[in-house]
């Protein structure tokens, strides 16, 4: 049987759920009658925290591999250095499991190259019969699937948190490295400002306001992220949306943008593609306004309004100005000690 | 110097793909008669190649086409756009699927435009069968320097210049050449329109279509199935609509969105 390991880079904020492949892997090894393993990466500060959160996941052997030298946040290919070295230690045949998100498909693609892997990209199920695995996973945007098998001794796979969690591990068995390896010289990577007004980040948001071709400028999506911050969520857009330059690139949900797990999701002006809906979680509630009945969006809707959001978003932000009586009983309950 | 934009196109999302599958003993693509069109990822990445040859009379800019004959309506828009030569590298018949397979494809189809590349280009996702794997994967095989999910693409004294967004920051990358860049789709990258002139143009030109040299393609992935799946089943299926004057509509939101905003949800 194929060993199932997840590589977890600490601190990089482009990985804003780094353990969601600890849980993958636990989920798996769980249904193969394997323990779940877990390579963690990060600055000397990081890892103990890293340990605590992966046993937390389903991981029952740890190992951890601090580095004194990584960045804030770490530079990729210092990264990549470290879990080749890691990696290349490893024994017999393994699958590498990695976070779901540009950091993490990058990470996998690139160790693939170096380690001789398979990389199988973002993979939504995974199955092993001895060395045989067998990945499925979206192509063309979401609306199909591939089947693909391979008994490679090295496969690395882009997962998403699964959405049962794995029990946690009490005692798990741990090794921890600190690794004085040369890193290679990086260029600095120059930080530009935090725009002003910067929109609060998709993932981990409990409500998302998201606006699609529908909206048609940039003066509908100010009205949308003053609804999100009247009920503490982040602003999302479609791919189209912000093709359109209405909302920026890390705001962008879908097959091919930020796969997010809210609560609730309030879609405007949206027609539900299924290259979108692929990008928002399945129990999330969807709640829509758009004029067209027909739009695809109330198929998946639990609430909808058939109205052009020009009438409805500033009657709604007014409305959700003027406190209810139960927000009054709420804060006054919130502010008594 | 050159830039190389490699473009895959995508089957038109408006159409549905029940003739998808797969057929022949390597498992190739079947895709029969299913439009094609360059995705958002594809245009971004012709626009920055041409918006780089704009600011830089020296720059050479290369199309390349990666497809069967069915993308070669993509090859005549591209030529439209006037890049210094545009060409189809034909992969029919080959595993494209297999992101190893690919990359050493991908590789032929940069050395077929001849000499080093100072700066490749390519979508953040390569074509309908890629999902951000390929650009990594194809920048290692080669030791270029990579950047992932650029929006923007500039000359440097020394090379180049790539902002991306990491994260909630955005980053400013600088690349010495040879470098691949992936870009991703931005208001400051959107295609621009071809003349009518080119576009004829380009109607009347012959066609540049290179084959791939016999690669020895890795082998160690095999394509079972490939279908088009339905969505997967979300909610209960039956939306309620809110009813009555708008006001009244409103105001039912409102009340179904406050429930979030104190901590529950609605019953």
């Amino acid at each position: 049987m194929r060993r199932i390991l997840a590589l977890v880079p600490l601190g990089d904020p482009a990985l804003p759920d780094p353990q969601a492949a600890t849980a993958a892997a636990a989920v798996l090894a769980v249904q193969h009658g394997v323990a779940a393993e877990a390579l963690l990466v990060g600055r000397p500060d990081q890892v103990e925290a890293g340990l605590r959160d992966a046993a937390r996941e389903g991981a029952a052997a740890l190992h951890a591999v601090a580095h004194a030298g990584l960045g804030d946040p770490p530079a990729a290919e210092h990264v990549l250095h470290l879990a080749e070295a890691a990696l290349e230690a490893l024994p017999g045949p393994a699958l590498v499991v990695l976070p779901a998100g540009a950091a993490g498909e990058e990470l996998a693609a690139r160790l693939a190259a170096r380690l001789d892997g398979v990389p199988l990209g973002r993979c939504a199920a995974v199955a092993m019969d001895g060395l045989r695995l067998t990945a499925r996973r979206a192509t063309h945007g979401g609306r199909a699937e591939a089947v693909l098998a391979t008994e490679a001794r090295l496969v690395l796979a882009v997962m998403r948190r699964p959405p049962a969690a794995p029990a946690p591990i009490a005692a798990p068995a741990i090794r921890r490295s600190v690794s004085d390896m040369p890193l290679p010289a990086m260029p600095a990577v120059e930080v530009g400002p935090g725009a002003p007004g910067q929109p609060r980040r998709l993932e981990g948001a409990r409500v998302v306001v998201s606006g699609g071709r529908g909206i048609g400028g940039a003066e509908g999506f100010a009205r949308l992220d003053e609804i999100a911050a009247l009920i503490g969520g982040a602003t999302g857009a479609s791919l189209p949306a912000v093709d359109a330059g209405w909302a920026g690139v890390s705001q962008q949900v879908g097959q091919s943008g930020a796969f997010v797990a809210p609560e609730l999701y309030l879609a405007v002006g949206m027609s539900g593609t299924p290259q979108h809906l692929a990008g928002i979680a399945l129990h999330s509630r969807i709640v829509a306004i758009n004029p067209d009945p027909e739009a695809d969006i109330f198929r998946v809707a639990e609430l909808g309004v058939v109205a052009p959001w020009q009438e409805v978003l500033p009657r709604l932000i007014a409305a959700l100005r003027d406190p209810a009586p139960d927000d009054t009983k709420d804060n006054e309950r919130r502010r008594t000690p | 110097m050159q830039v190389v934009a490699l473009l895959a196109g995508v089957v038109d999302p408006k159409w549905r793909l029940e003739r998808l599958g797969l057929h022949g003993a390597g498992g190739l693509v079947e895709e029969a008669g299913l439009p094609r069109r360059f995705s958002p990822f594809d245009e971004a990445t012709l626009e920055t190649a041409l918006k780089l040859r704009d600011a830089d009379p020296a720059l050479r800019c290369t199309a390349v086409v990666v497809g069967g004959p069915a993308s070669d309506g993509l090859l005549r828009a591209a030529m439209a756009l006037r890049p210094h030569r545009a060409f189809r590298f034909d992969t029919t018949g080959l595993p494209v699927w297999d992101p190893r397979a690919a990359a050493t494809l991908l590789a032929g189809a940069v050395a077929a435009a001849g000499g080093t590349p100072g700066l490749v280009l390519l979508g953040r996702e390569f074509g309908d069968l890629d999902d951000g794997v390929l650009p990594a994967l194809l920048a290692e095989r080669e030791g270029w320097h990579f950047c992932g999910q650029a929006h923007a693409v500039t000359r440097a004294p020394d090379g180049w210049q790539a902002r991306r967004m990491r994260g909630p920051r955005e980053e400013l990358l600088r690349l010495p050449s040879p470098a691949l860049v992936s870009v991703t789709n931005d208001r400051g990258n959107r295609l621009r329109h071809p003349l009518m002139k080119n576009v004829m143009l380009a109607k009347r030109e012959p066609l540049e279509v290179v084959a791939p040299a016999a690669p020895d393609l890795p082998q160690e992935l095999a394509a079972q199935a490939l279908a088009a799946v339905p969505p997967p089943s979300r909610g209960s299926g039956a939306c309620r609509i809110a009813a009555g004057p708008l006001d009244a509509q409103v105001a039912e939101l409102a009340g179904y969105l406050r429930a979030w905003r104190i901590g529950g949800a609605p019953g």
